[in-house]
């Protein structure tokens, strides 16, 4: 972000300085090796060469590059070594710690919190482990709960999956969207918390959790997109 | 002149009333004509892409101002339609999915999903006209023909079922069309050597219902044209939604040029069932009848250009029509119920392929076949209309459709198939400026032009249209504006420079009673109303 953001944009969607970096075919096409030469060195075109930041940062560059076209092409969960019961992992995931009722994996469980099928792919196990345990640090921008007090006096509760200064939208556990002009609130109480509970360390023994990681980490591992031509 | 109210059919339940909570029922796809959700690529099942929506009119449109400009990320001009449910747009691009505030643009979530490499034509530059909806469910088609089942409300993916086999040329551009419990899809590759079908799955569980082959197997009717394993490669694709009548219980399905496009010599007949019109048992997939408009094409004339639904007087009679311009330069009705041909109009002001269109509906060829040397042929390969959306105003019986007239030089010569390769059989070259475009008035009580608007712009248009209940027709023009015009007289009365070319057909919406055009233009999506 610090190095490429100031000309490609913060979104990689490009600015007035340079073009776009995210889902460009120009991008995609080339091999990481190519990437990486053109941050080392430059191009003709004017973009100023970065060896200075060193082969790590270069490397990590070309990685989110990848993650801005959706590809998990350098996923290395296949490296985690799993500790836990997976099956034991997957009857606590549609069971007793009722993560199905707000998540999907695989196709399967709810739909008011984010899909967990990839989430292995971008979270090493204690990774996944602090996400259970301390899901707070941080709430993700989109899974803020707010409780919206109306001009007419309705509350509603839910997951701000938006804001600016002028509108936001709120989605209720029935999955409805509230979609509000500002006009029409007279309050907006952010909780500072997601929907997800915060004592799973408690409800959950220290083998149910690593039970739970490990089936979350396989769960991503058996979720490849087929993203070749039709064979 | 009254029209028979067309696709009344009694709903299990409500319409969409509820802002905000997207579950889509089955009587909410058959209201028609649509009003504040747009359900789906056409509106409605007839493709008539006529709105009842009367807040904007010819009078204040002229106040009409840009209400938001939505972003997603592009590798290609955007050809998506929207769907609006409940306030909630659906949009997408390439593989992706987005689910937006429609009233303030804002993203309410974005499913990811990575490009396809080594793909072919059309499926290579990742075109998506977008999404089809049912229930808490949204359905989409992926460059790599995948059907992806998505969770309305959060672009959760539920499952994702490859549908093509057995050929790397296939891909998918279009939408998916929901009839009843079913999702139907289609592929692209009618250029490429891929054998056509269209494919009925269960919305809820995935699984195949039927399969309908555009190109019949060793033995079936009209396979006396496709010797030895020709009929893999035949082409015939499905690659734009079709339209659907309840009351008839049955499905309009265009089909594509045979592959090769420019050499027959591959395929002697009439190359059943390509550049046709399918009438099909939603059910079962059962043929109930075919028409075809350009048998043994040599020119690329695909035949998916939306066949649309018409309950009219014609000729003294009220009918069930449809009524379609092909890209073959004729305009056409036909009977819906039995597929009797009614009429031709050329319209196509230089047409040379065929002498005349006889009374059964089938063309008088000219004799014009691509060569080595290359033939000047009218229309251009393009066609004298596309897959770029026509309108119908049930008010006025007007047909409203964009056109082009071009001619192009065509070569040919024989070359075998090969997979990673397109199969054109060789090529076509525009010629001269490359036409002269026309958005079109087409009165059906008369069989003439009401009016034909000459397109003035440095660009060949890509954008379709769409009408409303005030007498306005929408569409992008080929100087990279988004018009508005009286379907009256054809004057153009607003405009609103997008900046980009325009390859998508608009759509209009309502929220809180406030209405909205919106379009797709280049790489953005475009949503107009009132101040």
């Amino acid at each position: 972000m610090e190095y490429c953001a100031g000309c490609h944009g913060t979104d990689g969607k490009g600015g007035d300085k340079a073009a776009s970096l995210a889902m460009t075919l120009s991008v995609m096409t080339r091999s990481d090796s190519e990437l990486e030469q053109i941050v080392r060195e430059g191009t003709m075109e004017g973009m100023p060469p970065f060896s200075q930041i060193g082969d790590a940062n270069i490397h990590a560059i070309v990685g989110y590059l990848h993650a801005m076209e959706g590809s998990s092409a350098s996923a290395s969960a296949g490296a985690v070594v799993v500790t836990g019961d997976v099956h034991a992992g997957r009857s606590l995931y549609f069971g007793k710690a009722r993560c199905a009722a707000c998540h999907r994996i695989n196709g399967d469980g709810g739909f008011i919190a984010s899909d967990l099928t990839a989430f292995s792919q971008t979270h090493t196990a204690d990774g996944i482990l602090q996400a259970i345990t301390k899901p707070d640090n941080p709430v993700a921008g989109t899974s803020r709960v707010a409780t919206l007090t109306t001009i007419h006096g309705t509350r509603l509760t839910g997951v701000l999956r938006y804001e600016d200064d002028f509108s936001l939208a709120l989605q209720t556990e029935d999955g409805r969207y509230h979609l509000l002009s500002k006009n029409e609130l007279t309050a907006v109480a952010y909780s500072g918390h997601s929907l997800m509970p915060r004592d799973y360390a408690d409800q959950l023994s220290s083998r149910e959790l690593n039970d739970l990681v490990s089936f979350l980490i396989v769960a991503g591992r058996s979720s490849g997109i087929d993203s070749t031509p039709p064979h | 002149m009254p029209d028979a109210a067309p696709q009344s059919a009694p709903s299990p339940a409500g319409p969409l009333e509820s802002p905000g909570l997207i579950d889509v029922k089955q009587g909410d796809l058959l209201q028609s004509p649509v009003s504040d959700n747009w359900v789906s690529y056409n509106g409605d099942y007839t493709g008539r892409r006529y709105s009842a929506l009367a807040q904007i009119t010819p009078q204040n449109v002229g106040r009409l101002s840009a209400r938001w400009v939505f972003h997603p990320r592009t590798v290609s001009p955007l050809e998506v339609t929207p769907v609006v449910v409940a306030g909630v747009m659906f949009v997408t691009s390439a593989n992706d999915a987005y689910a937006i505030d429609a009233s303030t643009g804002k993203l309410l979530w974005h499913h990811a999903r990575p490009l396809t490499h080594g793909l072919v034509d059309d499926a290579a530059v990742h075109h998506n006209r977008g999404i089809a909806v049912l229930g808490t469910r949204v359905y989409m088609e992926t460059d790599n023909a995948h059907l992806l089942c998505l969770d309305a409300r959060s672009g959760g993916l539920i499952w994702d079922v490859p549908y093509a086999h057995g050929n790397r040329n296939y891909g998918a551009t279009s939408a998916p069309l929901i009839v009843k419990d079913t999702v139907l899809v289609g592929t692209s590759g009618g250029d490429d050597g891929v054998r056509g079908f269209l494919a009925a799955y269960d919305a809820q569980t995935g699984r195949e219902k039927w399969r309908f082959w555009t190109i019949p197997a060793p033995g079936e009717k009209g396979s006396d044209s496709w010797p030895m394993d020709m009929y893999l490669h035949g082409g015939g694709t499905t690659w734009m939604p079709g339209t659907y009548d309840p009351s008839l219980n049955t499905l309009y399905w265009g089909t594509g040029n045979p592959s090769p496009d420019y050499d027959g010599s591959m395929r002697p007949g009439d190359d059943l069932y390509t550049s046709c019109l399918l009438a099909l048992d939603p059910d079962t997939g059962t043929l109930k009848w075919y028409f075809q408009f350009t048998p043994h094409n040599l020119y690329d004339y695909d035949a998916v250009e939306t066949p649309v639904l018409v309950d009219a007087n014609f000729r003294g009679k009220v009918r069930k029509l449809i009524v379609t311009a092909n890209r073959n330069g004729f305009l056409y009705v036909l009977d819906r119920v039995t597929g009797q041909f009614l009429v031709a109009k050329q319209f196509a002001q230089q047409q040379t392929w065929a002498k005349s269109i006889d009374a059964n509906g089938r063309p008088v060829p000219s004799g014009l076949v691509p060569d080595e040397k290359g033939v000047e042929i009218c229309p251009a390969e393009g066609g004298a209309t596309n897959w770029y959306s026509p309108s119908y105003d049930p008010r006025t019986h007007r047909f409203y459709f964009r056109s082009l007239d071009a001619c192009a030089v065509f070569q040919s010569k024989t070359e075998p198939f090969q997979e990673g390769r397109n199969w054109y059989a060789t090529g076509a070259r525009a010629t001269g400026e490359g036409g002269q475009g026309y958005i079109n008035a087409f009165d059906l009580d008369t069989l003439t032009f009401a009016w034909r608007n000459a397109q003035i712009g440095p660009y060949k248009g890509w954008g379709g249209l769409m009408s409303t209940a005030t007498g306005l027709v929408a569409y992008g023009d080929d100087a990279e504006n988004f018009v508005i015009l009286d379907g009256h007289t054809g004057k153009p009365l607003w405009h609103f420079g997008v900046g980009q070319m325009i390859h998508a057909s608009p759509m209009s919406y309502a929220i809180g009673g406030k209405q909205y055009f919106a379009i797709a233009a280049g790489s953005d999506i475009f949503a107009f109303a009132l101040p």
